[in-house]
């Protein structure tokens, strides 16, 4: 509960514009791209500075208020739902570009700069961020730093992790820290790689340091439709057994073709039942050379129709499809959920074989757009709120996260598990990992006010809801007790 | 103790240095014990704890002196009978390995299947194993192109002090369920638990390579050559200055490391370069590696900055090594920032001076500096670890939490916990 003291405090600390009360501003922030969770804060903080941002955390230390860190809410796993009576502490004002410094290929930015921006910035000095979710226009760099984001071209450039080499951050005690440093080693045990990926469990981090590639000589990219989901399936392992290293290879279904058609009209055709984009870049012979290679090994694999882009405008069209397929599925069906899972790349097949069967059974439909070169699943489950259908498209879209796992794949490997998946993580670990998980969050926050109840299952979260937490086998069985 | 982990300790396979010591009571020496499998270590460290030992993991032992040292040893756990493959998904581009396997025997495991590990240690040869190596953090020149060790970790199995087993991160190469606690374990020196076995994620061996040489002994050209280098399309997978010529290697195709080396010759700022003949290359690296590794008496220190920062760093370390009487060397991973300086000759005294002077400067433009091995004599006069950062009270309480009696290396981050 939030005094008339404690608010003073608030203000004075950060300014009175700084501190939001009323309750439909308060509204705007109850959720984040997961639309099903909502929870309208006690208060809202629009801090400016690390300083500020620090002085906003001590507060919440003192009083034992839970606080949760936002960037720009469009975050898929309800890591910025507010916690009943917190805190949110909004990094939106923070949107300078602190430094940077071309020679040494590095920028030093607050957290709420968007991730598109980045390049948009290094644009004239040839340098560009390589990591690029499809949300990059909007959401932040503080954002992706909480869910080690990725994007289409993880195959060959790696997560936000691998290009971020030091963070200024808050802890939860309102301490203000650095990890890593200006190059990508430093003295000690790896607080920056820890804290990525964290979920805004940890901290908050208040300054980003990343580092910046040469944008690439040469850029191909092309368009192979097949006849079957299974031929397509074999030609990304083709590719991803010949030696080459694709920027990007992206697969999508006929439905997700379907609404990606009916919403940006990006090109592709309507008639195949799956189709591969795959794009090579780096120096111009090489590129070429291997550009030629997936070619052929698109045809030998079957492909019904080669699509190449001739130049930059047309690439930008086919991945504006791409990029447009989540919020294009609203084209085909009035509500949906996207998932994120990840199977072992040869699984594929086998993995989407049983969504279309689980879709089967289920009665709804489900339409799949993902990164096939790593095996990053995105099913979209389709259906209709006003039918009464969410709940069972729930319960659909964990299931499928949850035969990931199954299949020897990963609950998430974007999205981040926040509150949706927090009680799915039993699948994957066992109580012990899970426990020692707790361990190291105590570590950084002995009085669990950072973003409480998101990523570690609680009792409370997963027995509340009935129908999402499904207890761990040994579990049911009566051999382990949750702890 | 129970009775699987007696049985393992009287029944240590190996030489005569592997048979248990008479434990850590009457001569002082440490007992040591060899695990062959995940749950003979967790049983092993499981004894360890109730008898309150304090724990020394140790992998090849090429590195085991990095960092401040140990205070007491009363059990060193050797992870060389964990060097196992466990799997092998080259489709997938992943491996599962026990920790104690030699890099340089996993490379040859994978070499069938056209694929590596992008991990270049100076060590490697010397046997170095992937557990000692992540703990260490050391990390090749190819760290340009491929990320560290650390970066192409997936998946980790730890057995922390109390014998508790943890697994993190899992087996695929794109995942971000829960924390990577491998993260942990990266630079650790064993003083948070120790690693088990690790999931890899490789990549195709690259079809060709080739390395183009530069005569410069002024840092600040090497610099500048660099960055032309950086900022051309050539994507060099490794930029390195020994203080005396640059090494730029490049990967790929066989026609396009071709045109790589050449085009590169071509740019104005590495006019004179040469691409090195191909009985050149590799020797080229190796003589290249042991500087890096330095020699008996020697001081190695570690150095991570930006790259800027170089020039004047270079002169400092210059300066104080005259002043100290002793010869410096750096070997500047340029393109990164990430320094090894060998400090040789002369007495301790001037060792431990140079070190904590230059330190010092390091400090000040923001790097950070690790201390490898040392002459005999430097560790009564200099700091491992300098000033303890903002982030020390964190990490007591990581250590807290994860060691809570302080039995994992103990000392070995002094002064900092
Ligand atoms: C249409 C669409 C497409 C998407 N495509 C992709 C994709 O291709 N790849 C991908 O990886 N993701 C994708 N996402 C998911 C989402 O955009 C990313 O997770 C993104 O990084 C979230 O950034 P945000 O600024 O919106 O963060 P928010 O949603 O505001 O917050 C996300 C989490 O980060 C925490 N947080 C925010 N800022 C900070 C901070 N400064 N310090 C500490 N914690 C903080 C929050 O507490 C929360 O837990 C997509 C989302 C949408 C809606
Ligand atoms: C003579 C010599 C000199 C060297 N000097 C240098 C140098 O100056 N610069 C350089 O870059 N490289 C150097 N190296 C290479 C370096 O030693 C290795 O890169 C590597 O770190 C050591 O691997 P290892 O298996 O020998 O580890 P070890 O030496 O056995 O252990 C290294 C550290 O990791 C810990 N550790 C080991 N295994 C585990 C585990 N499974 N879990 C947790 N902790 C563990 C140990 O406690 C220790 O702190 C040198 C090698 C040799 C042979």
């Amino acid at each position: 509960m939030i005094d008339t003291a404690l608010r003073h405090e608030f203000e004075a600390a950060l300014g009175a514009d700084a501190v939001l009360t009323d309750p439909l501003q308060l509204r705007t922030y109850e959720c984040d791209g997961l639309t099903g969770f909502r929870e309208v804060p006690a208060l809202v903080l629009l801090p400016r500075t690390t300083e500020e941002v620090a002085a906003a955390v001590s507060l919440c230390a003192k009083a034992g208020l839970p606080f949760v860190a936002r960037g720009a809410g469009t975050g898929l796993s309800g890591g910025a739902v507010p916690v009943a009576q917190g805190v949110v502490i909004s990094l939106a004002r923070m949107r300078q570009v602190v430094e940077f410094d071309p020679d040494d290929r590095r920028m030093v930015l607050q957290p709420g700069v968007t991730n598109a921006e980045i390049s948009k910035i290094a644009a004239p000095e040839g340098l560009y961020y390589a990591p690029d979710p499809s949300s990059q226009v909007v959401c932040t760099i503080g954002g992706n730093v909480a869910e080690n984001s990725g994007g289409a071209h993880c195959v060959k450039y790696g997560f936000t992790v691998h290009h971020v080499t030091a963070l200024r951050v808050v802890l939860p005690d309102g301490s203000i820290v650095t990890f890593g440093g200006d190059a990508p080693e430093s003295a000690g045990p790896d607080l920056r790689g820890l804290f990525i990926g964290s979920e805004g469990t940890l901290g908050i981090a208040t300054e980003i340091t990343v580092r910046l590639l040469r944008i690439p000589q040469a850029v191909r990219t092309l368009v192979a439709d097949f006849s079957t989901v299974e031929a397509a399936g074999e030609a990304v392992s083709g590719i991803m057994a010949s030696g080459i290293v694709p920027a990007a290879v992206e697969m999508l279904d006929s439905l997700a073709i379907e609404a990606c058609e009916a919403a940006v009209n990006a090109g592709y055709s309507l008639d195949a039942t799956a189709a591969l984009v795959v794009e090579l870049d780096g120096m111009e012979e090489e590129c070429d050379e291997q550009f030629e290679r997936v070619v052929a090994l698109c045809r030998e694999k079957g492909t019904t129709n080669i699509r190449i882009a001739d130049d930059a405008a047309e690439r930008a069209r086919i991945w504006q499809g791409r990029k447009a397929a989540f919020a294009a599925v609203g084209r085909i069906s009035p509500d949906y959920f996207v998932q994120d899972g990840v199977v072992p790349r040869t699984r594929l097949s086998e993995a989407l074989g049983r969504i279309a069967e689980m879709s089967r059974t289920e009665g709804l439909r489900v339409a799949n757009v993902f990164h096939a070169g790593d095996g990053n699943l995105h099913p979209l489950v389709l259906f209709d709120e006003q039918a009464g259908e969410a709940e069972r498209a729930e319960e659909l879209s964990g299931r499928i996260a949850e035969m990931c796992v199954e299949l020897g794949g990963s609950l998430s490997g974007e999205h981040g598990i926040g509150l949706d998946k927090a009680c799915s993580m039993p699948k994957m670990f066992g109580e012990t990992d899970l426990a020692v998980m707790q361990q190291l969050r105590r570590s950084f926050d002995p009085a669990q006010l950072a973003n409480p109840g998101k990523v570690l299952p609680t009792p409370r979260l997963c027995g509340e809801k009935p129908g999402r937490f499904r207890p761990h086998p040994l579990e049911a069985a009566g051999v382990i007790e949750r702890w | 103790m129970t009775e699987e982990s007696q049985a393992l300790r009287e029944d240590v396979p190996g030489g005569p240095e592997n048979r248990p010591g008479p434990g850590s009571g009457s001569d002082g020496s440490p007992s040591r014990v060899r695990p062959t499998s995940l749950a003979e270590t967790a049983a092993a460290l499981e004894t360890a704890a109730a008898e309150q030992q304090s724990l020394l993991f140790t992998g090849a032992g090429t590195a085991l002196d990095w960092g401040a040292p140990v205070t007491r040893t009363d059990l060193v756990v050797e992870t060389g009978g964990l060097d196992r493959l466990i799997s092998h998904a080259a489709e997938d581009w992943t491996v599962g390995v026990e920790a104690g396997m030699p890099l340089a025997r996993l490379q040859e495991q994978l070499a069938p299947a056209g694929q590596w590990l992008p991990v270049d240690a100076p060590t490697a040869k010397a046997g170095a194993t992937l557990g000692g190596l992540l703990a260490g953090g050391d990390v090749g020149p190819r760290r340009l192109k491929y990320g560290g060790l650390s970066d192409l970790v997936i998946g980790a199995t730890l057995v922390l002090a109390d014998g508790t087993v943890v697994r993190t991160g899992g087996d695929v190469i794109k995942n971000v369920a829960g924390y990577d606690l491998a993260k942990l374990m990266a630079g650790s020196f064993g003083a948070f638990g120790m690693v088990a076995r690790l999931n890899l994620r490789v990549h195709p061996l690259p079809e060709s390579t080739t390395t183009l040489a530069l005569a410069a002994l002024d840092a600040g050209q090497a610099l500048t050559a660099a960055r032309a280098v950086m900022r051309s399309p050539l994507e060099p997978v490794a930029v390195e200055w020994d203080g005396e010529r640059l090494l730029i290697r490049f990967h790929g195709t066989e026609d396009s490391t071709a045109a790589r080396g050449r085009l590169g010759a071509e740019l104005p700022e590495l006019a004179g370069a040469r691409v090195l003949d191909a009985d050149e290359e590799e020797p080229a690296w190796e003589a290249h590696a042991a500087k890096i590794a330095g020699e008996e008496g020697d001081t190695v220190l570690r150095a991570a900055t930006r790259p800027a920062r170089l020039p004047a760093l270079h002169a400092k370390l210059q300066e104080l090594a005259e002043g100290s009487g002793v010869r410096a060397a750096i070997v500047s991973g340029i393109a990164q920032g990430l320094h090894t300086v060998v400090l040789r000759g002369g007495e301790a005294e001037g060792h431990a001076a140079a070190l904590t002077a230059w330190r010092q400067a390091v400090h000040e433009s923001d790097g950070s500096v690790t201390l490898r091995r040392r002459r005999e004599g430097v560790d009564a006069r200099a700091e491992s670890w300098g000033p303890a950062p903002a982030t020390t009270p964190l990490l007591r309480s990581l250590k807290q939490q994860f060691d809570p009696d302080d039995r994992c290396a103990p000392g070995r981050f002094a002064p900092w916990f």
